[in-house]
């Protein structure tokens, strides 16, 4: 999976590209890990449109996200869900859990 | 190789050439070994192993290019350099050497400087050499120690997946893992009611960690059904256990469902599963119930809603639960399975009773005999209506023989602990502390759970059982229940049960009261009797508690109600 990182004023946009599994964590923390470091930043935008695929792991690192944005007072915001990748989210009933953006 | 010192194998017939080779070598902080023919050197290399090998051709007896071959055709785990040294200088003998399994060929008299510049080569070489076998000693003693670690996990989860529920001949189920062992969870059991309980879980990823993370979940589960706790606070139970021990980015998928064939009714809660669904005997899917809540370990106690979704079957049939590595199971062209493909599967097949074994052949020849990626699990509960008024456990029971305690127990609860106690498992059990009672546990959680629902629903909360007549009646009856419960905040229900002798037998008398307008009680007996005839969803539960017990008296304006079980 590639990851584009984008910032404008206050928030940041993560754009993945490809599968989000197991494989893809040391990349993703790397990539929220900065926008979490930014004081400004107070959303963080996370963008699916190219996904074509993600799995149980790449919920967690979701949730991991979700924990360590709370913690900075940042919002997460799920974005471009469509296919495959809205129909995971749904199941697993993450609209509950973050903001989603269509 | 600064420092290492070789052990370095010199074979030459000529002991002039040898002891030049020998003081180089040994100048250079090398340990040399000598043989004078092919013979000793294939023997010394056996005894000596030594790091790097200088080979003359000729020699007496066996020659160079033999005796390499032989040591070549030694069983070795490394890699052993041998430099052919010869005073043969044509490309036939080069050639010779070089595929008898040499590595270099120097031709003598070779200089001290070109011998030199060779053995530090070669000991560099053998340092990387060296480097690798140890990250492959270190790779192998991992490799050894993860499989120790799943086989306890293996054999761990194996024992706690073994439920004997698992067996109940409604229930048909498989659980293909992807790794060693599966990150899916499959559960059974019945309740004291006869209800029958059962779980589909998947943990986040698959191996041992998914493994660790579903297995809070058996213990819970097991205790919780055997004493009659609902649906929606087993859920609670399980979500709190989760996310107390798992981090943050674990979780569980899971769903739950109750299946109770005496009141024709299927209840799930759908966390993160694919729906699951209800196919009739005749092929139609009936009902789906669709993921509603997050996966159980992620949301906090007070965010978390084990509301579940209550349906009532009119014809009999099956519940079918999985996880999505089934409807994810992929064919050679990448496609899914599919929730639809696996219902087809289902609905497919001529005959009921083979739909499982259909589902099983499908599943394989969409994989084509390849693994799945994901753990797939799958579960099929065959309900059939059950026409018998009285459950079997209502067998006749040996008499209770001689002298009994004397006890007695008097509870009141008002509104607010009615809103949020589970007051019938939690009666339950003590009663299940008291031995003459042990046996009468399904029985006695009837009898209980009927006078104390009856109190609760119609004396308190005004409800009408007739509804449960309407089409989706009781759907609708039990979302009315729940808004009526939710919002109560004034009544009272009290309990009280006195266990004694009475004519040289042990009896239990049971009273429960309760502060509402009471109700034509006398009609709900002549219901009753109906009931017994004519199958009709409400006045059955007190038809059944009149079956139980040997008296049953209702008193007041009907808001209170005793009755006796012989034990």
């Amino acid at each position: 999976m590639q990851i584009a990182s984008a910032v404008e004023g206050n928030k940041a946009t993560l754009s993945l590209n490809g599968r989000f599994d197991f494989h893809s964590h040391r990349d993703f923390r790397a990539a929220y890990e900065n926008a979490l470091g930014e004081s400004g930043i107070r959303e963080i935008e996370i963008n699916f449109r190219a996904v074509d695929y993600l799995d149980s792991s790449a919920l967690g690192m979701l949730l991991l996200l979700r924990e360590k944005a709370e913690a900075t007072g940042k919002n997460v915001v799920l974005a471009g869900l469509q296919g495959t990748v809205k129909q995971v989210l749904d199941i697993a009933n993450f609209g509950k859990l973050f903001s989603v953006k269509a | 190789m600064s420092g290492a010192s070789l052990k370095i194998l010199i074979a030459d017939d000529s002991p002039s050439n040898a002891k030049q080779l020998e003081i180089l070598i040994r100048r250079a902080g090398h340990v040399p070994i000598l043989a004078g023919d092919g013979r000793s050197a294939v023997a010394l290399f056996q005894a000596e192993s030594p790091d790097l090998v200088f080979m003359d051709i000729m020699m007496p007896g066996m020659d160079g290019i033999e005796a390499v071959r032989r040591i070549r055709a030694l069983p070795t785990e490394k890699w052993t350099p041998i430099i052919f040294h010869s005073a043969q200088d044509g490309m036939g003998d080069i050639v010779a050497g070089l595929e008898a399994g040499g590595d270099d060929y120097l031709v003598k008299p070779a200089s001290p400087r070109l011998l030199l510049a060779k053995l530090d080569a070669y000991a560099r070489l053998l340092a990387l050499q060296q480097k690798e076998l140890g990250y492959i000693a270190e790779l192998e003693s991992w490799r050894l120690e993860a499989e120790e670690q799943s086989r306890l996990g293996a054999h761990v989860m194996e024992r706690l997946t073994d439920a004997e529920g698992l067996r109940d001949p409604m229930i048909q189920s498989f659980n293909l893992p992807a790794d060693t062992f599966s990150g899916d969870l499959l559960c059974a059991a019945r309740g004291p009611g006869e209800v029958l309980n059962v779980m589909l879980a998947d943990a986040a990823g698959h191996g041992l960690s998914a493994a660790l993370s579903a297995m809070p979940l058996t213990q819970a589960f097991y205790s919780m059904t055997a004493k009659g706790f609902p649906l929606s606070s087993i859920a609670e139970e399980l979500n709190r256990k989760l996310k107390a021990l798992l981090p943050a980015d674990r979780f569980v998928a899971a769903s739950l469902a109750s299946v109770d064939a005496r009141n024709q009714t299927v209840e799930v809660w759908n966390g993160g599963n694919p729906d699951a669904a209800f196919v009739t005997l005749d092929g139609k899917v009936s009902m789906q119930w669709a993921s509603n809540h997050p996966p159980l370990g992620i949301l906090p106690d007070g965010l978390f809603s084990g509301t579940t979704e209550t349906v009532v079957f009119h014809e009999p049939g099956q519940l079918v639960l999985c996880s999505d590595g089934l409807v994810e199971a992929e064919d050679p062209e990448g496609r899914w399975l599919g929730l639809g493909g696996t219902l087809d599967l289902l609905v497919g097949a001529d005959d009921p009773q083979r739909r499982f074994a259909v589902l099983r052949d499908g599943l394989n020849r969409h994989l084509a005999g390849r693994a799945g990626r994901d753990d797939i699990s799958c579960m099929l509960v065959t309900m059939l209506i059950e026409r018998r008024r009285i459950p079997r456990f209502a067998a006749p029971m040996p008499v209770h023989q001689g002298h009994v305690a004397e006890w007695q127990l008097n509870l009141a609860f008002s509104a607010p602990e009615l809103r949020y106690i589970d007051v019938v498992p939690a009666v339950l059990g003590f009663m299940t502390q008291v031995d003459a009672l042990k046996p009468h546990q399904g029985t006695l959680f009837l009898i209980i759970s009927e006078l104390f629902n009856n109190a609760l629903d119609h004396g308190l909360l005004g409800l009408d059982s007739a509804t449960k007549n309407l089409i989706g009646g009781f759907e609708i009856y039990m979302q009315h229940r729940a808004e009526g419960l939710a919002a109560l905040t004034a009544g009272r229900i009290g309990l009280s049960f006195l266990m004694h002798e009475d004519e040289g037998r042990a009896v239990l008398d049971i009273d429960v009261t309760d502060s509402g307008p009471g109700f034509d009680h006398e009609a709900l007996l002549r219901d009753a009797d109906l009931a017994t005839n004519v199958t009709r969803p409400h006045g059955r539960g007190i038809a059944l508690v009149r079956g139980l017990c040997s008296d049953l008296v209702f008193s007041g304006t009907g808001n209170r109600v005793w009755a006796r079980f012989l034990l």
